[in-house]
C-alpha cells in the first residue's frame, strides 16, 4: 500500500514542482536548488520501488487505479512492472544529472528550463508507468511538447527548423498509433462488452492475423521514428545537433527509450502475431540501423553528430534483441536500453561541459588528456562503455542481444525460412569492431591528438561535475560486472512475453510453409 | 405548466432580458460597459440556471409540439453560453457599443431556441435569429468596404441555405404532414428517396451554415471582413449551434445508407481541404476560416456514429473548439492589438507578453487536438464513434488529414518564440500597412 503511494508521489511530483521555479523566478540559486531537491526525492523514490520491485513474478506491482473516463473504460492506471523497472530508474537518474551539468549556465539560470525540465520528468515517468493504452498516448505525444520547447528556446543557430521537424515527424508517426489504440478500445467493446484500453484487457483480445499485423505496424512506424531506427531516423542529425547538451542527452538517453519500449510494451503483447510475421524484416531493418549509423559515424568530424549517429546504431541493438523473439535477446534488449541511455548521455553531457568551457570551439579540442586529465579519463570511461568492453554495460547488453539474434537466426535456418536474420546478425556483430573503430578515433583525436595546440587551457572537471557524472558510471559497471542481478529484474516479465510471441511463431510456421 | 414555461425557458429570458436592457441602456447613453457587464452577468445566470437544470437531468415540453427542453438542448445551451461568456469577458479593450450587446444577446437566443426547437417552424426562427445579427455584427461599426463585402456573401449564402432547408423541410411535410423534428427523424429509414432527398436537402443547408466543403466559399471572406470578436462569435456560437441543431433533427438513430458516403466524402474531404488551405495562409482570421472548415469536418464525421453518442460526442467538440477559438482570438487581440492581422506579428511575442502567448500557444495546440489539451479528447471521442461504428479505415484517412492541421497550429505556437524584427522597425511598417489598407 505504501508503494502505490510512493508511485503516485513520484509521479505528481515533478508536475506540482514545476510551479515552485515558475513562481519563484530568477531568485538566485533557489529555484535550481528546489528543482534538484525535487529530482533527487523522486529518484529516492524510484529507487525505492524499484528495490522493492519483485521481478520474478512478472506481474505489474504497486498498482493505482483511479477512474479517469469511466464510461469509455479509460482509466489513469499505473504501475511498476518489468517492462518499465529499468527506464524509470534511467528517468529518474538521468534528470538530476542532466541539472547538475547545466548548473551554472545560462539555461540552468532559467526559471522556463527548470519547469520544462520537470514536466518533461513527469510526463517521462507517466509514459513509462501507465498501464492504461490511452493515458499512455497522451502522455507519449504529452512528452513532446516541452521537448520541443526546450529545443526551441535553448538550442541552437537552426533550433526552429530542429524543433519543428522533431515535432512534426514524430507526430506523424503517432497518427496511426491513435488509430490503433482507439481501434483496439472498440475491438474491446466488441468482445467483451465494454470499452476498455488497460493493456491486460487488450492483451487478452483475439484479433485476427491481418488486424494484428494493421495495429501492429501502427505501433512500429510510432516507435520507428521515435527510436528512431533507419529509415525514419532523418530528423535525428539535426534535432540532436540544435538541441542543447541537455536537450541531447534526454532526448538521446530517456525520449529514443520511448521508441524500444514502445515495441517492448506494446507491439509485442498486444500484436504477438503480427510482430512475429513482420519479425524478420525488423530484423533486418535493426541490422541496416546498426550498419548505417556506424558507417555516418566513422566519416563525421563533428563531435555531436558523432555521437549522435553512434547513438542511432546503439539503438539498432535494441530493436534486434527485441525482434529475436527470444528471452536471451529480449533480456539484452532490456540491458541495452539502459545502458545505452546511461551511457549515451554520459557523452553528450560530457561534451556539452566542453562546449561550456570552450564555447563552439569545442569541436576543435584536441589534447585533452594532458591539459585535463580528469575530464579525459572520464570520457575515457564512457567510450569504452560504448564500444562494448567487457565489465561494462555495453558488453554485457550487445553481447545478450547478439546471442539471442543469433540463437534465432539458427532456428530460423535451420526451420527452412532461409538466412536472412543470420547475416543480419552477422552484419550487426561486423559493427562491433566498427563501432570500437569510430570511438576511438573520437576519444584519439579529443583527448592525445596534440598537433593543434589550443591557446586557451581548458579547465578539468570541477568536484560538482564529477559527482554529477559519477552514478552513471557507476551503473555502467555495476551492471558490466553483475548483469545476472540486474536481468532478475525483468526475469518474470520477460518469461511472460517471449512465451505468447513464441507460441505465435511456431503456430505461424505452418501457414508460413 | 407555466411554472416549467417560465424555469425551461429562463437562460433564453435572462438574454433576451440583455436585449431589452442594452437597449435602454444605449437611449439613455449610458457607457457601453454597463451593457457588457449586463451581458456577462446574464450569461453567469443562465449559466447556473442550466446547471441547475443538468444537476437535475431536467425535461419538460415548454410548447406542444414547438419547444422542448431536453439534455441535449440544457447542455447544448450550456455550451453557446460559455462561448459567449468567452466573447463578453476575455477580450481586452472591450467596450464595442451597446448595438454589439444587442446584436451578440439576440443571436445567442436564436441559438437557444433552435437547441430546444420541436419543430421546423421554432428551428427555422432560431436560424435566422442566430444568423442575422450574425450578420449586422460584421459590418457593425466599421467603415471598410471589405466588411460589407464579407457580410453580405454572408447574408446571400445564409439565405440560400434557408431557402435550401425549407425545400428540405416542404417535402418532409408532404411526406409526413407534420413541421414536428421527431416525425422528420423518422424518414431517413421509411421515407424512399423523397425521404434521403429531404434529408439531404436540410442537411445541405445546416452544412451551408456550418461552413462544411464545398458550401464553405463564405467562410474565409467573411471571418476575414470580422473584428477578432466577432470572427470567434461566428466560429463559436454560431458553429456551434448549427452543428447541435443537426443533432436535434437527425436525433440518435444512424443515418440512412443514401447519407453514409455522402457526409464520409464531404467529412474527409473538409478536414483536408480545410488543413491544406489553411496552411497557406499569411492571416489569422483566414487561418481560422479554413481551420473552421477542418473542424466542420470532424463534427459532420460524429453523425456517421451508429452507438447513440453522437449527442454526447458533439457537444464535447462543440464546447472544446468553440472554447479555444474563443480564446485563441482573445489572446490573438492582446498580443496584437488593432486590425491588421498578419501571422508575423506574432514573431517573438513571448518576450514581451508570455501569459497570453502561452494561452493562444495551448488553445492552438489544443484546436490541432495535440493529448493531453482538452482538443485531443474532443477529437477521441469523435472518432472513438466513427471507429465504433465500423468506419475504421474512413478514421485513418481522416487522422492524417488531421495531422495536416498541426503544421499551421503549431507554427502559429512557434512563431511565438522566434526572434522578433527589432522594435524600431516594426512599428513602421505596420503604419505603412496600414496606410496602404486605408488608402486600397
Amino acid at each position: 500500500m505504501a508503494e502505490s503511494t510512493m508511485l503516485v508521489t513520484a509521479l505528481l511530483l515533478p508536475f506540482l514542482a514545476a510551479l515552485v521555479p515558475a513562481v519563484l523566478g530568477r531568485r538566485g540559486a533557489l529555484p535550481r536548488v528546489a528543482t534538484l531537491g525535487v529530482m533527487l526525492a523522486v529518484l529516492w523514490l524510484v529507487v525505492t520501488l524499484f528495490g522493492a520491485f519483485d521481478g520474478g513474478s512478472g506481474h505489474a506491482q504497486f498498482a493505482v487505479d483511479a477512474p479517469f473516463i469511466p464510461s469509455l473504460g479509460i482509466g489513469l492506471r499505473f504501475a511498476v512492472d518489468g517492462y518499465n523497472a529499468y527506464l524509470l530508474l534511467l528517468t529518474a537518474l538521468l534528470f538530476p544529472v542532466v541539472l547538475a551539468c547545466a548548473w551554472g549556465t545560462a539555461e540552468g539560470r532559467s526559471p522556463l528550463y527548470l519547469v520544462l525540465l520537470l514536466l518533461l520528468e513527469g510526463a517521462l515517468l507517466g509514459t513509462f508507468l501507465a498501464q492504461d493504452l490511452l493515458v499512455f498516448f497522451v502522455l507519449w505525444e504529452a512528452v513532446l511538447i516541452p521537448m520541443v520547447l526546450l529545443i526551441l528556446v535553448f538550442g541552437g543557430p537552426q533550433r526552429r527548423r530542429a524543433a519543428i521537424s522533431f515535432f512534426l515527424y514524430t507526430m506523424a508517426g503517432s497518427v496511426l498509433l491513435l488509430a490503433a489504440v482507439i481501434f483496439l478500445g472498440a475491438e474491446a467493446a466488441r468482445q467483451t462488452g465494454q470499452w476498455a484500453f488497460d493493456y491486460a484487457t487488450l492483451a487478452g483480445l483475439q484479433l485476427s492475423r491481418p488486424q494484428q499485423g494493421l495495429v501492429f505496424l501502427a505501433i512500429a512506424l510510432a516507435c520507428m521514428v521515435k527510436s528512431p531506427l533507419f529509415p525514419f531516423h532523418a530528423w535525428l542529425p539535426l534535432a540532436y545537433r540544435e538541441a542543447s547538451p541537455s536537450g541531447t542527452a534526454l532526448m538521446a538517453g530517456v525520449l529514443s527509450k520511448m521508441g524500444a519500449y514502445g515495441f517492448l510494451r506494446l507491439a509485442l503483447p498486444l500484436a504477438p502475431e503480427g510482430a512475429s510475421s513482420f519479425a524478420s524484416l525488423f530484423v533486418g531493418l535493426a541490422a541496416v540501423s546498426i550498419f548505417y549509423g556506424a558507417v555516418l559515424a566513422l566519416r563525421q568530424r563533428n563531435y555531436k553528430l558523432l555521437v549522435a549517429y553512434a547513438s542511432l546504431s546503439h539503438m539498432g541493438y535494441i530493436v534486434l534483441g527485441t525482434f529475436s523473439l527470444q528471452a536471451t535477446g529480449l533480456h539484452g534488449a532490456m540491458v541495452q536500453m539502459l545502458s545505452h541511455g546511461v551511457t549515451v548521455a554520459g557523452l553528450f553531457l560530457l561534451l556539452g561541459l566542453l562546449e561550456q568551457r570552450r564555447g563552439a570551439a569545442y569541436l576543435q579540442v584536441h589534447g585533452l588528456a594532458t591539459r585535463a586529465p580528469r575530464f579525459a579519463a572520464v570520457l575515457m570511461l564512457f567510450v569504452l562503455a560504448s564500444l562494448a568492453l567487457p565489465l561494462t554495460s555495453g558488453f554485457a547488453a550487445e553481447f545478450l542481444v547478439l546471442l539471442g539474434a543469433f540463437g534465432a537466426g539458427m532456428a530460423r535456418w535451420q526451420a527452412g525460412h532461409g538466412v536472412g536474420v543470420l547475416l543480419a546478425t552477422l552484419l550487426a556483430a561486423t559493427c562491433v569492431v566498427i563501432g570500437a573503430t569510430y570511438m576511438l578515433r573520437f576519444a584519439r583525436s579529443l583527448l592525445f591528438d596534440d598537433s593543434a595546440l589550443p591557446e586557451r587551457l581548458t579547465p578539468d572537471l570541477r568536484p560538482r561535475e564529477l559527482l554529477a557524472l559519477a552514478p552513471l558510471l557507476l551503473l555502467i559497471f555495476w551492471i558490466g560486472v553483475r548483469p545476472g542481478a540486474w536481468m532478475e529484474r525483468t526475469e518474470g516479465t520477460i518469461t511472460g512475453l517471449a512465451r505468447p510471441v513464441a507460441t505465435a511463431v511456431l503456430g505461424a510456421q505452418p501457414h508460413a510453409e | 405548466m407555466p411554472s416549467d414555461f417560465w424555469y425551461g425557458l429562463a437562460p433564453e429570458l435572462a438574454l433576451l432580458g440583455v436585449v431589452v436592457i442594452a437597449m435602454a441602456l444605449e437611449a439613455m447613453r449610458v457607457g457601453a460597459r454597463w451593457s457588457q457587464g449586463a451581458f456577462v452577468g446574464a450569461t453567469v445566470a443562465a449559466l447556473a440556471v442550466l446547471y441547475t437544470q443538468l444537476g437535475a437531468d431536467y425535461s419538460a415540453v415548454l410548447l406542444d409540439g414547438e419547444l422542448r427542453v431536453d439534455r441535449l438542448a440544457v447542455a447544448g445551451k450550456a455550451v453557446l453560453l460559455l462561448c459567449g461568456f468567452g466573447v463578453a469577458a476575455w477580450f481586452p479593450g472591450s467596450v464595442r457599443g451597446h448595438k454589439f450587446w444587442i446584436l451578440a444577446g439576440a443571436s445567442i437566443v436564436g441559438g437557444m431556441l433552435m437547441l430546444g426547437a420541436a419543430s421546423f417552424a421554432t428551428l427555422f426562427i432560431g436560424i435566422e435569429l442566430l444568423s442575422l445579427p450574425a450578420f449586422a455584427l460584421i459590418v457593425l461599426g466599421q467603415g471598410r468596404t471589405v466588411a460589407s463585402e464579407g457580410a453580405f456573401k454572408y447574408l446571400v449564402l445564409s439565405s440560400v441555405a434557408s431557402a435550401v432547408l425549407l425545400f428540405g423541410a416542404s417535402i418532409g411535410y408532404g411526406l409526413t404532414g407534420t413541421l414536428r423534428l421527431d416525425a422528420f427523424a423518422g424518414l431517413f429509414t421509411t421515407g424512399g428517396a423523397q425521404g434521403q432527398a429531404a434529408l439531404l436537402l436540410v442537411l445541405a443547408g445546416l452544412f451551408l451554415k456550418a461552413a462544411v466543403f464545398p458550401f464553405h466559399a463564405w467562410a474565409p471572406d467573411a471571418y476575414a471582413a470580422a473584428r477578432l470578436p466577432v470572427t470567434a462569435w461566428m466560429a463559436s456560437v454560431v458553429k456551434a449551434a448549427v452543428v447541435l441543431a443537426i443533432v436535434r433533427i437527425v436525433g440518435p438513430s444512424a443515418l440512412g445508407s443514401a447519407a453514409v458516403p455522402v457526409i464520409t466524402a464531404l467529412a474527409i474531404v473538409s478536414i483536408v481541404f480545410g488543413n491544406l488551405a489553411a496552411l497557406g495562409q499569411s492571416r489569422f482570421r483566414r487561418l481560422l476560416a479554413y481551420s473552421s472548415v477542418a473542424h466542420a469536418g470532424y463534427m459532420i464525421f460524429a453523425l456517421l456514429d451508429v452507438t447513440g453518442s453522437r449527442g454526447a460526442d458533439l457537444l464535447w467538440y462543440t464546447a472544446f473548439y468553440g472554447l479555444a477559438t474563443v480564446l485563441a482570438c482573445a489572446s490573438f487581440a492582446v498580443l496584437c492589438p488593432g486590425e491588421d492581422d498578419t501571422l508575423e506579428r506574432l514573431d517573438g511575442q513571448f518576450g514581451r507578453r508570455p501569459v497570453a502567448s502561452i494561452l493562444l500557444a495551448l488553445s492552438m495546440l489544443s484546436l490541432a487536438g495535440m493529448p493531453p489539451l482538452p482538443g485531443f479528447f474532443a477529437k477521441l471521442f469523435v472518432f472513438r464513434s466513427v471507429i465504433a461504428s465500423g468506419h475504421t479505415i474512413w478514421a485513418a484517412v481522416a487522422f492524417i488529414g488531421s495531422f495536416l492541421g498541426l503544421a499551421y497550429y503549431v507554427g502559429i505556437a512557434l512563431r511565438l518564440f522566434r526572434p522578433s524584427a527589432s522594435p524600431a522597425t516594426a512599428p513602421a511598417a505596420e503604419r505603412m500597412r496600414q496606410r496602404d489598407e486605408s488608402t486600397a
